[in-house]
């Protein structure tokens, strides 16, 4: 009977061993597989990177935009300046951003281009807070016409871009961008919030196209 | 003797002439060599920004940007009236002859912070 028993205990025993020894093997064998789909999952690619980047700076451009128009027309001018200086340091990091890939001369040919379209958007605020119409169209069109260049611009830089998609893309931020500024002057903070929100949605129209263009005119620098 | 002198005269002609005519195609190969230069613009930019020619040189604008762009002497604050072309487009070209040694700044009267400069030796 002692025998039995202790035959029964060395047979789970060994099985108890075996079935460690097959766990432990199969969970390396789990960690290692699972290391390797890791690795082919992970969303920490340069072409990720790129575009998380581009998607965070142009949201970041509606955001302090916005903050600096609402100062603007509430007449907070501490606010004002501090929020316009933010932006300006948004503008150079967006054309920081286009230099890493195009260089430091398109970088520098970026920024006065980009920092126009803020001009034109503070004439436009100025002619609301003013309740100047002229001043406000005249805005209006030359943001409308700013688009035609900025679109030149992406396209001379990157053929996958081409000027009529990106000067449309820019025209809806415009046209975004102008509706916070409209409903901020109209002292609708409920609307002023949601206009903000949608324009700052929008700009992922702008940066996943230009994230592509840019991967997909430079394979090798962002394979990884 | 008359005879000596006239074959002498007559060879030393021709060696004028031969040398003449290669120093006269030396010159020529050298002017042509020397007196065109390109700038193109694209990506808003001057191609190359700064450009030095002796002077004589035509300097060739093609404009490689899908938009207007201007070729303007001077500065924004300051234009000189020396030349301005207006460069309506991708493919647009205009040339300007530099006869007189000096600096010519230069910029685009749409997009002014584009610019650029050819010194002229």
């Amino acid at each position: 009977m002692k025998r039995v028993v202790s035959s029964i205990v060395g047979a789970v025993a060994a099985a108890a061993i075996l079935a460690v020894s097959v766990g432990q093997a199969v969970t390396r064998a789990q960690a290692q597989q699972g290391h390797t789909m890791a690795a082919m999952t992970t969303s920490s690619t340069k072409a990720s990177g790129l575009r998380s980047t581009l998607n965070t700076l142009f949201q970041e451009h509606i955001y302090l935009a916005a903050a600096a128009t609402g100062a603007a027309l509430g007449g907070r001018d501490a606010e004002f300046k501090a929020a316009a200086a933010a932006l300006d340091a948004n503008s150079v990091a967006i054309s920081k951003a286009i230099g890493s890939v195009y260089g430091q001369g398109a970088e520098e040919a970026f920024l006065p281009l980009w920092r126009k379209h803020i001009g034109m958007v503070v004439d436009y605020t100025v002619g609301v807070a003013t309740n100047d119409k002229a001043k406000q169209d005249k805005a209006v069109a030359d943001l409308i016409g700013y688009t035609q260049d900025f679109g030149a611009f992406l396209q001379s830089a990157n053929p996958n871009l081409p000027k009529s998609v990106v000067a449309d893309l820019v025209k809806h931020h415009v046209v975004t961008l102008k509706e916070v500024i409209d409903a901020q002057a109209s002292k609708d903070p409920a609307k002023a919030y949601t206009a903000v929100r949608t324009a700052a949605g929008h700009m992922q129209m702008i940066a996943d196209p230009l994230a592509e263009a840019i991967v997909k005119q430079f394979p090798d620098k962002f394979s990884s | 003797m008359g005879e000596r002198q006239s074959w002498r005269s007559a060879a030393a002609g021709a060696c004028a002439s031969v040398v003449a005519v290669a120093l006269g195609l030396l010159v020529t190969l050298g002017e042509s060599a020397s007196t065109e230069q390109t700038v193109i613009i694209q990506t808003f930019q001057f191609k190359p920004t700064l450009t030095e020619v002796p002077a004589g040189t035509r300097v060739n604008f093609t404009n490689q940007d899908d938009i207007t762009h201007t070729v303007t002497s001077g500065t924004p604050e300051s234009p000189d009236g020396k030349f301005s072309h207006r460069l309506e487009g991708k493919g647009a070209s205009a040339a300007v002859d530099l006869t007189k040694p000096g600096v010519y700044p230069y910029f685009c009267e749409r997009h002014r912070s584009m610019r650029g400069e050819i010194r002229v030796k």
